[in-house]
């Protein structure tokens, strides 16, 4: 058991879950691993999935593995791994008991107190199958040591109790998405931009209409006549700023990045510019806000029918949005307000909408929100607002 | 687990260069029955890794080439209601009107699925489509069964093929998705790593042309603000090019002298680019 390991990597970020951890044991027990470097490879593959954490892994890696002893788990690290097995089932009861081995039905008969017991259990099994064998381990000092001697049937009464809470939190992170306040999620977004989308019929006629065969048939006197008409392809043109600058946003990062991982998967024609604090003379297309500037005015190139959507918390001095050169950087003093630019901006996309990570309450107690929402609907960054938001964007007229 | 699998392990093929890391993740993939998505940089090899694994398993490669406006559905099976309609009309095809199964026609996945043997089953360019439609695949791929409602009708597959699954990164695929794929993110080859490609395909490669190409090759990805990069295709295009010119020397490329850039930037500003870069290198 590298239970450690597992931790370590999760406590520095890497998100592992349990089920991959799990699978890594089955590549050991199949004896597909047999030697430290096998196991480096297996355990990234298995464990690690974007090239983004490969730089952490090999860094606990090496921490982990070079004269480091391992030890075997104690009844603490077990359960909580079981806890996260539990958690795990909750989400994907089959693909748990498919890579346990066992029949998800009989594993639904049980309660979650006898779960956890049976969870714990398994893992035990693993521990001391894994025991013996010590080949896959490789040299370097790190053969596991000091088998702590488990029962196999026991468990403290301690452990119980422990359980029943361990059910509790389970219980209470699944709801948690549903909530309306609670943060963002990736599938939430797309409930809520479902209907952000413009349906055109476009390409070959390569479809049936089916009633329209049917009613054109009936006419002929039952001689087939089949119709076909284009598809509907989403049309939707979206444009996106996002103010990624200074700390004023910094709490915001994530949520913000989750919208906008969501909009690149969703809009075909989506458009993203960067900017700081407001807008001025430019707009960036890359984050860095230095390589590719984009000038407001350019943005009459684009068509009227896309929606505009800023993000940004509106938060700034006022003489960064109302002085004619408001802004904080030097190069950018344009001779005309930051509000100039929003107002023309607005101007040029009727379909506009400004969506604030500042939760709505706290509106008021900031004077340069209160400009803005004079010129953009502002909605806060929340499941409601975006659903608000969307309903606005969507707008006839 | 069938043992014949383990048996049966991935060391190579002739056309491509294996690197040891990426040959165990093969191998362990194969073995717990998963499939490995692999991520990188266009021409680093992902797609010739599968064509790779067929040609050394001596299986049968099946090529699901994913679009954006792909339905999952489409890559199991297809009902042919027109040629049945048709059929139905005319009654001049041998096909039984009354038995839909004869109408039913399989996709990609679907041809995996019924194979006699196992297959390699390459999914490329995953990150085209949507995400429901990863989610969805994923789900056939782990549970090897989907249902033909026409005729109700369980699918199983006889085999469970081998799967790669490749992506550009253009979007960042779904956390379950992830969680049921085995990744490897394949880093853009090292020049020593370029040298033995570019063997494998020029065998008779003289050492000056070869030595000097990959120099110039990596000096030119070095470019600032390039689009797109040139990558390995490229750089083997490039050197058939050169070498089917007759007036080509060895020693203009080492004076900085680049013929045939056009090759290797595909792209108008890339290439303008390029040749203004080059203009500095030029003693």
């Amino acid at each position: 058991m590298f239970v450690d390991f597992f931790y370590t990597l999760r406590k520095v970020g890497v998100p592992v879950t349990p089920t991959a951890f799990l699978r890594l044991h089955q590549a050991l027990s199949m004896g597909l691993i047999n030697s430290v470097d096998d196991f480096y490879t297996a355990a990234r593959a298995i464990l690690v999935k974007s090239e983004r954490y490969f730089d952490l892994y090999d860094q606990v890696f090496a921490h982990r593995f070079e004269g480091v002893e391992l030890r075997e788990p104690d009844e603490n690290e077990l359960s909580d791994i079981a806890r996260s097995l539990l958690e795990e089932w909750l989400k994907d009861p089959q693909m748990l008991a498919n890579i346990l081995g066992i029949n998800e039905s009989e594993l639904g008969k049980l309660s979650p107190e006898e779960l956890i017991k049976y969870f714990l259990e398994r893992l035990k099994e693993q521990t001391e199958a894994h025991h013996g064998g010590s080949k896959w381990i490789g040299t370097g000092g790190t053969s596991p040591v000091g088998h702590s001697g488990y029962h196999p049937g026991g468990m403290r009464v301690g452990g119980i109790s422990r359980n029943r809470s361990a059910v509790k939190v389970a219980m209470d992170r699944r709801y948690r998405d549903y909530s309306q306040e609670g943060p963002l999620t990736q599938s939430q977004m797309g409930e809520a931009l479902k209907r952000l989308r413009h349906m055109v019929p476009v390409g070959p006629k390569d479809k049936v209409n089916v009633s329209e065969t049917i009613y054109q048939t009936v006419r002929n006197a039952g001689e087939i006549e089949i119709v076909f008409e284009r598809s509907l392809k989403d049309r939707l043109k979206v444009i996106l700023a996002i103010d990624n600058g200074g700390w004023s946003m910094e709490p915001y990062v994530e949520m913000v990045q989750t919208l906008f991982n969501y909009a690149r998967a969703q809009f075909k024609d989506l458009k993203t510019f960067y900017f700081h604090n407001s807008i001025y003379n430019y707009l960036w297309e890359d984050p860095q806000r230095y390589y590719k500037p984009y000038p407001v005015e350019e943005l009459v190139r684009f068509d009227q029918a896309t929606r505009f959507i800023i993000v940004g918390d509106a938060s700034m001095a006022p003489y960064e949005l109302m002085a004619q050169n408001g802004s904080i950087y030097y190069g950018e003093r344009s001779g005309r307000a930051s509000l100039d630019r929003l107002q023309f901006i607005s101007e040029t996309f009727p379909h506009s909408s400004w969506l604030n990570p500042v939760s709505v309450f706290e509106w008021k107690y900031t004077y340069t929100i209160g400009v803005i929402r004079e010129i953009f609907p502002m909605f806060p960054l929340t499941l409601d607002g975006l659903e608000k938001a969307v309903v606005h964007l969507m707008r006839k007229n | 687990m069938n043992d014949g699998n383990q048996l049966k392990r991935f060391v190579g093929a002739s056309k491509y260069v294996l690197d040891d890391e990426l040959a165990k993740i093969v191998n362990i993939s194969m073995a717990l029955e998963m499939p490995l998505l692999l991520k990188g940089e266009p021409g680093t090899g992902k797609t010739m890794l599968a064509h790779a694994i067929a040609e050394a398993l001596n299986m049968r490669l099946i090529v699901l080439n994913v679009k954006s406006s792909m339905k999952l559905i489409d890559c199991l099976y297809q009902y042919d209601t027109l040629t049945r309609l048709n059929d139905s009309r005319f009654g001049d095809s041998k096909r039984d009107v009354s038995n839909i199964e004869e109408y039913i026609r399989m996709g990609k996945i679907g041809q995996a699925f019924v194979s006699d043997e196992r297959v390699v089953l390459l999914i490329d360019e995953i990150d085209k489509a949507d995400t429901d439609f990863q989610d969805d695949m994923l789900d056939i791929l782990d549970q090897m069964h989907f249902d033909i409602i026409e005729i109700d009708k369980t699918m199983k597959a006889k085999n469970r093929p081998i799967v790669v699954i490749t992506s550009n990164a253009k979007k960042d695929l779904s956390d379950p998705f992830l969680g049921r794929c085995n990744f490897h993110h394949i880093a853009f080859p090292e020049p020593d790593m370029m040298r033995s490609i570019v063997q494998v395909h020029f065998p008779d490669i003289d050492k000056e042309l070869l030595n000097s190409t990959i120099q110039a090759f990596y000096r030119l990805r070095e470019i600032k603000s390039i689009e797109k990069k040139p990558a390995t295709r490229e750089l083997i295009n490039w050197i058939r090019a050169l070498r089917s010119d007759p007036d080509f020397l060895v020693k203009d490329l080492i004076k900085g002298h680049i013929p045939y850039l056009g090759v290797l930037f595909k792209k108008s500003p890339d290439l303008f680019v390029a040749q203004k870069a080059l203009g500095h290198f030029r003693p």
